[in-house]
């Protein structure tokens, strides 16, 4: 007797439980954010940190109030699919999320590969998609309107760089430039070029390689041969972590060399271990940044926040797509509507102060903003080159392998 | 300078991919079985040695022999009880089974180990010794010389043991070999599990060297199958001499004709052996 | 000829039309899925021809794919050739490229034979990278075309023309000199077949149908890359779909393309991170408890323990 009694309080509760979360769900609106990344496949690694970024900058977002709309309160919801790291996939999948879950607006998918269709699917649809995971011209040249995009200018990305080799002590005479056959690094070295004319350090080497290349060994032989002052290299941080480890036994002793990919990232720096030290790197964001916003007062919390969620450092992958979501926040709020039509306007127009930096976009949806040169010194990244002005003593140049202990 | 430079890390690849062909080359010459999750084996022998590195603080060579006991009571079991279901069937019955392998074993990988870049990293690591302005990584030389040691015991092994001559009178005549006694079901298994087992010790040696992560396995199957039809199938040390024409051809395009260069030269290499030799250089001249 | 002949025929006809009738009341995504469907299904019965009746298990297939996505997209945005020439131009680049790699390696057997054609597709893969015409690495962006009915209409036409291929190869002489060439081809050589030819033009067809599909794909998806159209699963995907329906017969590879590419749709959208190893559990299980495809299944009428059992025995040592 007494345990039916106990039943029916329990199936009482739990009817009563259901029917407050049906209320709850009811009397809040949401405004649904949509993507598809690379979670499994060969992306998998970096498809990871937008994830991780996206979840953690929604509940921030909700934790601190929501979004307001014509009075109204929105709490953020992500909708997240995994694209297997194939471009085929991920375009289905966006189609899907626009035309079939109905998501309000698209947050990007990983890689330049495979945001360049996806990116396709926004456009066709008029539904905006800001996306942090591709930086390729090839994303922004096409004349689209609703592709909008965090990450720096390909072609830039060594311009910090060149700018620091030529003010060193000895200045850089001579460099090697390495890019991977892929369509970001392309642009980059295409850009990189242009930047070494410019600033008149003769190029040496200029290569590229296959993306999967594993083995660097006869590329660093002939490097070797040509004995430059400063090496280049653009490609996935796979390829960057090849590179130092196989130098280190080759006995390659540039006197510096600098990174597209790699540096910023933790497991970069743990993967190599002692070797990573001295070399530099590229970002527009470092975890202790003094700048900072709505939702997020600063990198620096935002760092501290997302270390303790997730167990690992956070990189300007992470950062770049957690401004993504702050876009949206910002746009929608601005535009005081849902309609894809004024939010895409109100991106376009917007000029705002985040964790990530000024989020201001140029005609063409590309942001407009600064690398930082960092190098690794005792395994922390130190912002040597900001600005247009040495903001720390580089390690310049870089001992040579048999002297590092 | 460059020339021997590029000559001799030719070699040292060589090696490498010497050892990782030869479990696949004992697969398909054995079973008629290719094997699609080749690279997948190589890739869990690389993540064994991972974990007896940072979490046991074990030398690479020193879990050499653990990793390869390990893979080996892997393949066993995964020919004993799953591909031994399938053997007889047609061809690309087997091409699929062993795909479907290798899909499941990259993804439990990924969940067991997840998609960051793993390193093993003893403090030799990059050390080197030069000679005469040629500078020999010693990491290399001592990956090439544990292929050449594994080689020569895996010879011996197939050469001298009577397990070895079950194994090649299996491979040549499977009916016969049941006649005589042979357990054949066994030996299948056996022979999937030294071949598993070479993967592996392919594993821990490329671990020493490169990254690993869950999908570095597919370029590896496919390198791994240049390389034994290069050496020639049926022959015992076919795929070190493929290993080391790959490795020398590689080196030298790269260098020579352009980085990007070599992939396409190996594969269409691997497309003109089979058309005018399909024995590969070391095999006897006969058709396909 | 007997009616009983055509009843086939017809009754493809009338789903056709049931088909070409589904844009007007399926969703959007619906439609997505359609055209993906009708593209795996028209590059499985495309494989079935040279794979299924002639018995060469090609594993190199996605050669022709890419070659019909490159020779379509390069034309249409560095040539500046309309749509309606460089399609077609890509399907008959990728037709002539099969029958003139096909002369040398369809003379090889077995694994030698489908290594050969994996080596193949490798090699063009690898020679896109290094052409800076087809863009190398960076890869090629179509313009973007809003409507996805001309995509739908293609496909579908693509797949229905290399389906009344199959079929008229299950009916003619053709045909049954190419499932004899698969069944013993020394006898069917002493039977008077020039084996090497027909076996070039199975494969000039199966390169063809792959090509135009490669086409479409290319301007549908509005980007190619090396990486993304030569890459080995496509291939793979290829012979699963037309295995697990049933490779050699006419309908088994549009069945094994639908519930495949459904099974891995509904994964890849309620499961997301594990749909792919779903995906290679069922591959194992399908292999070993169906080698024969679902057309063998539905043909013995029968969904009982025995069945399974039975093809267990069959293939195990």
């Amino acid at each position: 007797m007494k345990r039916s009694v106990g039943r029916r309080l329990i199936g009482a509760a739990a009817v009563g439980l259901l029917l407050a979360a049906v209320v709850a769900w009811a009397a809040t609106d949401t405004i649904v954010l949509g993507s598809a990344i690379s979670q499994t496949g060969k992306y998998a690694r970096e498809g990871k940190f937008y994830v991780d970024a996206y979840t953690m900058t929604v509940d921030a977002v909700n934790k601190q109030g929501g979004v307001k709309v014509g009075g109204k309160t929105y709490k953020l919801e992500l909708k997240l699919y995994d694209d297997q790291s194939d471009p085929n996939l991920s375009v289905r999948l966006f189609t899907q999320l626009v035309t079939s879950d109905k998501v309000n607006f698209l947050l990007g998918p990983y890689t330049s590969g495979i945001t360049i269709p996806a990116s396709s699917v926004a456009e066709k649809y008029q539904i905006p998609m800001v996306q942090g995971g591709g930086a390729s011209e090839k994303i922004f040249d096409r004349g689209y309107k609703y592709i909008f995009g965090t990450l720096p200018r390909a072609e830039f990305y060594f311009l910090s760089a060149t700018q620091a080799a030529v003010n060193l002590k000895p200045p850089i005479k001579t460099a090697a430039l390495l890019y991977s056959n892929e369509a970001f690094d392309r642009s980059v070295a295409e850009g990189s070029r242009q930047l070494l004319k410019e600033y008149r350090i003769e190029k040496v080497y200029d290569e590229q390689y296959q993306p999967a290349t594993q083995d660097f060994t006869s590329i660093l032989a002939v490097i070797k041969s040509k004995n430059p002052d400063l090496i280049l290299v653009a490609g996935h941080a796979e390829n960057s972590l090849n590179f130092i480890r196989q130098s280190q036994a080759a006995d390659v002793n540039p006197k510096m060399w600098v990174f597209t990919v790699g540096p910023p990232t933790a497991d970069f720096r743990q993967a190599l271990g002692k070797a990573a030290e001295h070399a530099y790197g590229v970002t527009p964001w470092l975890p202790d940044m003094d700048i900072g916003g709505e939702v997020f007062a600063s990198a620096r919390e935002f760092s501290k926040q997302f270390k303790a969620r997730f167990g690992y450092e956070a990189d300007y992958h992470v950062a770049s797509g957690a401004a993504d979501v702050l876009v949206y926040k910002f746009a929608i709020e601005k535009a005081n509507s849902l309609e894809p039509t004024k939010v895409r306007d109100a991106i376009a127009s917007l000029d705002v102060e985040t964790l990530y930096g000024r989020v201001k976009f140029e005609p063409n949806g590309q942001i407009a903003l600064g690398q930082v040169l960092i190098q690794i010194q005792q395994g922390k990244l130190v912002p040597v080159y900001v600005a247009g002005k040495f903001a720390a003593k580089p390690i310049y140049p870089m001992p040579k392998w048999s002297q590092r202990k | 300078m460059l020339i021997l430079q590029v000559l001799i890390n030719g070699i040292l690849l060589g090696g490498l991919y010497g050892i990782m062909a030869l479990g696949m080359s004992l697969i398909w010459g054995v079973m008629n079985i290719v094997n699609l999750a080749h690279g997948a084996l190589i890739m869990l022998g690389a993540y064994i040695t991972f974990w007896a590195f940072t979490l046991l603080g074990w030398d690479p060579f020193l879990s050499l022999p653990v990793t390869v006991a390990l893979l080996f009571v892997y393949g066993y079991l995964l020919q004993r009880f799953v591909l031994n279901l399938i053997v007889r069937a047609q061809l690309f019955i087997t091409l699929l089974i062993t795909f479907g392998i290798e899909v499941v074993m990259i993804n439990l990988a990924r969940i067991l180990w997840s998609s960051d870049l793993r390193q093993v990293t003893p403090a030799y690591a990059g050390s080197n010794f030069s000679v005469g302005g040629l500078t020999v990584p010693y990491v290399r030389l001592w990956v090439f010389v544990t292929t050449i040691v594994l080689s020569v015991l895996f010879l011996l092994l197939m050469e001298r043991t009577r397990l070895g001559r079950a194994i090649r009178a299996t491979s040549q005549e499977l009916r016969a070999a049941r006649l005589t006694g042979i357990p054949v079901a066994r030996i299948y298994a056996v022979t999937f599990g030294l071949g598993a087992a070479l993967a592996g010790a392919a594993g821990t040696l490329w671990g020493m060297l490169f990254p690993i992560t869950p999908t570095m396995g597919g370029a590896l199957t496919l390198k791994s199958f240049v390389v034994a039809v290069l050496g020639g199938l049926g022959t015992m040390m076919g795929p070190i001499v493929g290993g080391l024409v790959l490795g020398l051809a590689e080196s030298f395009s790269s260098t020579y004709v352009g980085p990007t260069y070599p992939n396409a030269i190996s594969f269409g290499l691997l497309v003109l052996i089979l058309i005018f030799r399909p024995t590969g250089v070391l095999g006897r001249r006969e058709g396909g | 000829m007997s009616i009983k002949r055509w009843v086939p025929l017809l009754a493809g006809l009338l789903v056709l039309l049931v088909l070409g009738a589904a844009p007007t009341v399926v969703s959007p995504f619906m439609l997505q899925f359609l055209i993906n469907l009708f593209m795996l299904a028209a590059l499985a019965e495309s494989w079935n021809i040279i794979g299924g009746f002639t018995g060469y298990a090609s594993f190199g297939n996605v050669a022709f794919f890419g070659i019909g996505a490159y020779t379509t997209g390069v034309l249409l945005t560095r040539v500046g050739a309309p749509f309606a020439l460089a399609l077609p131009a890509g399907g008959l680049l990728a037709m002539v490229f099969a029958a003139v790699v096909g002369l040398p390696i369809l003379r090889l057997k077995g694994h030698y034979f489908a290594i050969a054609t994996l080596g193949v597709a490798e090699t063009m893969r690898e020679v896109v990278y290094n052409v800076e015409f087809t863009g190398a690495g960076t890869g090629l962006v179509m313009p973007i075309v809003r409507s996805p009915l001309p995509f739908f209409y293609l496909m579908l036409a693509i797949l229905a023309a290399v389906t009344l291929l199959n079929w008229w190869l299950s009916e003619s002489r053709f045909g049954y000199g190419l499932i004899a060439i698969r069944e013993d081809e020394d006898a069917a050589a002493v039977m008077g077949i020039n084996t090497p030819l027909y076996k070039t033009i199975a494969f000039a067809m199966s390169g063809l149908f792959a090509g135009l599909a490669g086409g479409v794909y290319a301007y549908w998806i509005t980007f190619i890359d090396p990486d993304a159209v030569f890459k080995v699963i496509i291939t793979v995907q290829m012979i699963i779909m037309a295995v697990f329906g049933g490779a050699g017969t006419v309908l088994g590879p549009l069945l094994g393309a639908l519930v495949m590419a459904s099974v891995s749709e509904w994964l890849s959208t309620h499961l997301v991170t594990l749909a792919e190893l779903f995906n290679g559990l069922i591959v194992i299980l399908v292999v070993i408890f169906m080698p024969k495809g679902l057309s063998d299944l539905i043909r013995h009428r029968t969904f009982s323990l025995r069945y399974f059992v039975k093809n267990l025995r069959e293939h195990r040592i």
